[in-house]
């Protein structure tokens, strides 16, 4: 198809603003999809991200379309993802479009994730076209809403739709806008292939696919392919576009968007953001690829079972490859054994890591408390970086500790400030400024230690602010502060997983909750469990866990043995469950312990 | 639809149990299979009880009289079937040999055992008779929501006296929830008082689907504390042990000789069969259950289908848990020259040593066994041992743990 009649873009929206249900009715007004095979919110494939109501991974879906011209046009839909924690991924799948549709919720305006994507998209030069949608709603206010949009990007009121996806309503005039909006892609379709990596999967019998943008030349059946970063090369078997699964074409053609297959067995032959080139005529520049998503957020993967740690370390492989910001490498626990200490790039993401591991590779874990990565100078004047709180050298050879900091934007109605300052200024922040976005709407700028905010500060304020405040940062260096490695002993013995960093001021209050929690989680053994939280050689709270004395099924009655027998075998389960630390049985959550101490 | 169990060529059972579930009034701790009327269908269940032994010779292909050393009815509250037990008897006698060895055991409510039921039960044969005392405190009985008071228990062990009857069991609950006023150490001196030679004591246990489990669920009732139900029961274990009594079973303590040898089976592994709903069986190695309501099992049985509901075979494992645990609950232990205590000292001398210091078994010549400390911890105990012999044995049967199980019916 000729590059003119191709159209790709993507949305951007804030979670809720009703992305999935306006990509469900593109696919379902262009007849992509029928309407007998329309599950709710197609895109998102994976059961996970159906769950959570969010998009995690990017799918990239054709459509035909028809348009008032009389013209057959090729849109390609590319997903993207919405959260905080995403927004690398979010930037990957920008880079494979020439246009985005921005879309607002009539009644909550734009958020501040909506804001930093959509400088994103601004960045790589797409063109917008903003949507304000749910104007059917009692609490809608579109005209609003659209003064709101032409201030924040300075686009005339008539270039800003109003829509309802869930009605179909403005559904129509979008599709027009994106065909007469949207750049057509403007690479060379005579010269040698070059097409942008934006997103892998594996799959069981194809083996690694790749998801492309093809810029320059075609990829056909039965070319041989090479890659920008590696040597391996491949014939191609299949090449196609997604559309309700695999749709093979021949030919995959400059501006188009699809896959390949081509039974690419090493993970690690298909990088997102590499170029994939034509091995017998190699272009002789590469694309701009893209920045390496840098985790911010690290924490220990353990398989319960320690059997299990090769599955874990297939498992995290064939992840990253749809995950390229998922890091990992192997580390020892005296308490836990063989494991992997991952990097995330935030909590969200390092959660929906861990669901993913445990539903799509039935692997059973234990995840330890998350942290951020610790700069330290020794008084020997060397600088290490610690990922692992139990690295942290000791005090004595410790010159300083630096933390990251993130620049926190919060957006949120005015009447929620009060809580909001006071979370951030528990979670020492430093005040920025303040401004008005509206006569309501207000956003709070903060510089927060990073620490601070990937356990549950985002929980936390949508609780200050009843749901409204919206959150989005960005990381501004790394900042001297006063921290100190708290290590938790069970019956005197310092289990290392469960070592945290924290500022000296919060310390004491930190180990006595962590302590009382701990109590909470530990289950009555045969034996008492004392629970100490020290610094250094310092035990500043300690508690224990009473022995248990009664745990037994005294009748057994009329010959049942079987009910009984069956209890027991779940005893002796749950204890498998468990892990065991010197003479203690830990339950894998008090591992997380630490991130329930605020409740 | 019936699956077949696999029982075909099993030596028939000595034992036999069989279920009357039929109650005036439901207790709000029990979770049994209990039917509540006013009219016990006596008839019917005799009915049902007969076609049942029938299925079962001709399943297995026993042949007439097969030798019982023991029967126990249980309920529900059997004694409601009054006079009907010399119809039991018969029935028994058409298929099984009862032998003057025979120890036949008959649960009674103290509501309704009088002197005329019990002597009429002895004059069938049954020659050992427990009755639910429960407690001699009349607000412990309220609470409890019994349909006798203090006086009425003292008039039914009476009643069984009088009848002529030599092995008398009380069952006793302890373990109530703190707010309920009681002297428990009076209660068990009453109990020896009262010339019983055989005193179940049981823990009040909340289960999830009675009146009882709903109302701690809700934290209406607060169960008894863990020191609280320790003291308790080992109040009762001194003082029955100074008494005489022989402490054979967590729950179970009898004068010498006056041991319940029905219980003794379930126990020792030999087989036995389980009549009546919800009974449960022990027949050619394999566990069989009946259906769990009257109304179901009589429907079944008369349309003309098995009563059984399902059954399992065990593996490796999780018959060695079993025959660990089964042993475990009673004084003889895991005797010496057994593999299993071999297997035991293997994987966990490290354990056995620190229990034993720490009170909880005792090893000596004859084998191991838990103390009253060991058994007031036992779950935890055999669910550390059998995860032990788990962990050291794993690979080389490939049963391990893996048995077989069925429902029979959907």
């Amino acid at each position: 198809m000729s590059q003119n009649l191709i159209r790709n873009f993507s949305i951007v929206a804030h979670i809720d603003h009703g992305k999935s249900t306006l990509a469900d009715r593109l696919l379902e007004v262009t007849g992509a999809v029928g309407s007998r095979q329309m599950k709710e919110q197609v895109l998102d494939s994976m059961d996970l991200e159906r769950e959570r109501g969010i998009t995690i991974k990017l799918n990239a879906v054709r459509l035909p379309y028809r348009a008032s011209d009389g013209q057959k046009y090729q849109l390609n839909l590319i997903d993207t993802p919405g959260h905080v924690d995403f927004t690398y991924e979010v930037s990957r799948s920008l880079e494979a479009c020439e246009g985005a549709l921005l879309v607002v919720d009539a009644s909550q305006g734009i958020e501040a994730q909506t804001i930093s994507n959509l400088f994103l998209a601004l960045n790589a030069g797409l063109e917008i076209i903003p949507v304000v949608n749910k104007i059917d709603l009692p609490a809608a206010e579109p005209e609003r809403r659209r003064d709101e949009i032409c201030d924040l990007i300075g686009v005339e009121a008539e270039d800003v739709l109003l829509a309802s996806a869930k009605m179909g309503t403005g559904v129509a005039e979008i599709l027009e806008a994106i065909v007469h909006r949207v750049p057509p892609p403007s690479g060379d379709p005579d010269a040698p292939l070059r097409a942008l990596i934006f997103d892998s999967m594996y799959d069981k019998y194809r083996g690694a696919v790749p998801f492309l943008r093809v810029v320059d030349g075609s990829i056909r059946t039965g070319m041989t392919v090479g890659f920008g970063a590696s040597d391996a090369e491949y014939e191609v078997d299949e090449t196609g576009f997604m559309c309700l699964g695999f749709q093979p074409v021949g030919e995959l053609r400059a501006g188009e968007v699809g896959y390949l297959t081509a039974q690419i067995k090493r993970i690690s032959d298909t990088r997102v953001g590499d170029t994939l080139l034509d091995a017998e005529n190699r272009a002789s520049e590469l694309l701009p690829g893209y920045q390496e998503a840098k985790p911010v957020v690290f924490a220990g993967l353990y398989p319960t079972d320690t059997d299990q740690f090769e599955e874990l370390r297939d498992a995290l492989a064939k992840l990253q490859l749809s995950d390229a910001s998922l890091h990992w490498e192997p580390e020892t626990s005296t308490a836990l054994g063989f494991g992997f200490r991952c990097g995330f790039l935030g909590l969200l993401h390092m959660e929906i890591v861990q669901e993913r591991l445990e539903r799509e590779f039935d692997l059973d874990l234990v995840t330890t408390v998350p942290n951020v990565e610790y700069h330290i100078t020794l008084t020997n004047g060397d600088r290490v970086s610690v990922e692992n709180p139990s690295k942290m050298p000791d005090r004595g050879r410790t010159e300083s500790v630096e933390e990251p900091y993130v620049r926190v934007h919060v957006v949120s109605p005015a009447e929620y400030i009060g809580g909001i300052q006071k979370l951030c200024h528990e979670r020492r922040g430093e005040y920025l400024n303040m401004e008005y976005l509206d006569t309501n709407r207000v956003e709070l700028r903060y510089d927060i230690p990073l620490a601070e905010i990937v356990l549950d500060f985002y929980d936390r304020l949508k609780s200050v602010s009843r749901g409204y405040a919206a959150l989005d940062y960005e990381l501004v260096g790394y900042r001297a502060s006063d921290l100190v490695k708290l290590d938790i002993l069970l019956n005197g013995e310092p289990v290392d997983a469960l070592s945290v960093i924290v500022h000296r001021d919060e310390s004491y209050d930190y180990g006595r909750k962590m302590a009382s929690k701990l109590k909470e989680l530990i289950p009555r053994q045969l034996f008492d469990v004392a629970i100490q939280a020290a610094i250094g050689r310092d035990v500043i709270s300690r508690t224990n866990v009473k022995a248990l004395r009664k745990n037994v099924t005294a009748k057994c009655y009329g010959g049942d043995i079987t009910r009984k027998r069956k209890l027991l075998e779940k005893q002796k389960e749950g204890k498998r469950r468990m892990k065991q630390v010197g003479s203690v049985e830990i339950p894998q959550e008090a591992f997380l312990a630490v991130l329930q101490v605020g409740d | 639809m019936l699956i077949d169990p696999p029982v075909s060529g099993a030596a028939p059972p000595a034992s036999l149990y069989l279920h009357f579930p039929f109650c005036v009034h439901r207790c709000h701790y029990c979770d049994f299979s209990v039917h509540r009327t006013s009219r016990a269908p006596v008839e019917e269940w005799l009915e049902c009880i007969g076609i049942e032994v029938a299925q079962w010779f001709e399943r297995v292909g026993w042949s007439r009289p097969v030798r019982l050393e023991t029967v126990f009815v249980g309920g529900g509250t059997p004694s409601l079937i009054g006079g009907g037990m010399s119809h039991l008897a018969s029935l028994l006698d058409g298929w099984f040999d009862r032998t003057t060895e025979l120890e036949w055991t008959a649960e009674s409510n103290p509501a309704s055992l009088d002197v005329a039921v019990a002597g009429s039960w002895r004059r069938a044969g049954v020659n050992r008779l427990s009755v639910g005392i429960q407690s001699f405190d009349d607000r412990v009985l309220r609470w409890l929501g019994r349909l006798h008071d203090a006086a009425g228990a003292r008039q039914a062990l009476d009643a069984a006296r009088a009848a002529g009857f030599e092995d008398v069991n009380a069952d006793l609950i302890f373990g109530l929830p703190e707010s309920v006023p009681r002297d428990w150490r009076a209660e068990v001196g009453r109990v020896l008082e009262a010339g019983v030679t055989h005193v179940s004591a049981y823990g009040l246990t909340a289960e999830p689907r009675t009146p009882l489990g709903r109302r701690v669920q809700t934290g209406e009732i607060r169960m008894v504390s863990e020191d609280r139900y320790a003291a308790e029961y080992l109040e009762a274990v001194e003082a029955l042990v100074q008494a005489g009594f022989v402490h054979y079973e967590v729950s179970n303590f009898a004068l010498p000789g006056r041991e319940c040898r029905h219980n003794w089976h379930y126990w020792d592994g030999s087989p036995y069969l389980g009549l009546g709903p919800s009974a449960h069986g022990f027949v050619g190695g394999t566990r069989l259950w009946n259906v769990f309501r009257w109304e179901a099992y009589r429907r079944a049985l008369a349309d003309g289908q098995s009563a059984l509901e399902g059954h399992e075979m065990l593996g490796a494992g999780e018959s060695r848990l079993e025959r660990l645990w089964l042993a475990l609950r009673t004084n003889r232990g895991v005797a010496a020259g057994d593999p299993l205590l071999d297997r035991l000292v293997l994987s966990a001398a490290d354990l056995l040593e620190s229990w034993g210091d720490a009170g909880w078994v005792h090893r000596d010549e004859a084998g191991l066994r838990l103390t009253a400390e060991g058994w007031l911890r036992m779950d935890t105990l055999v669910a550390v041992l059998g995860g032990r012999m788990g962990q050291h044995e794993s690979g080389e049967d490939p049963r391990e743990g893996d048995g077989i199980r069925e429902s029979d019916r959907a």
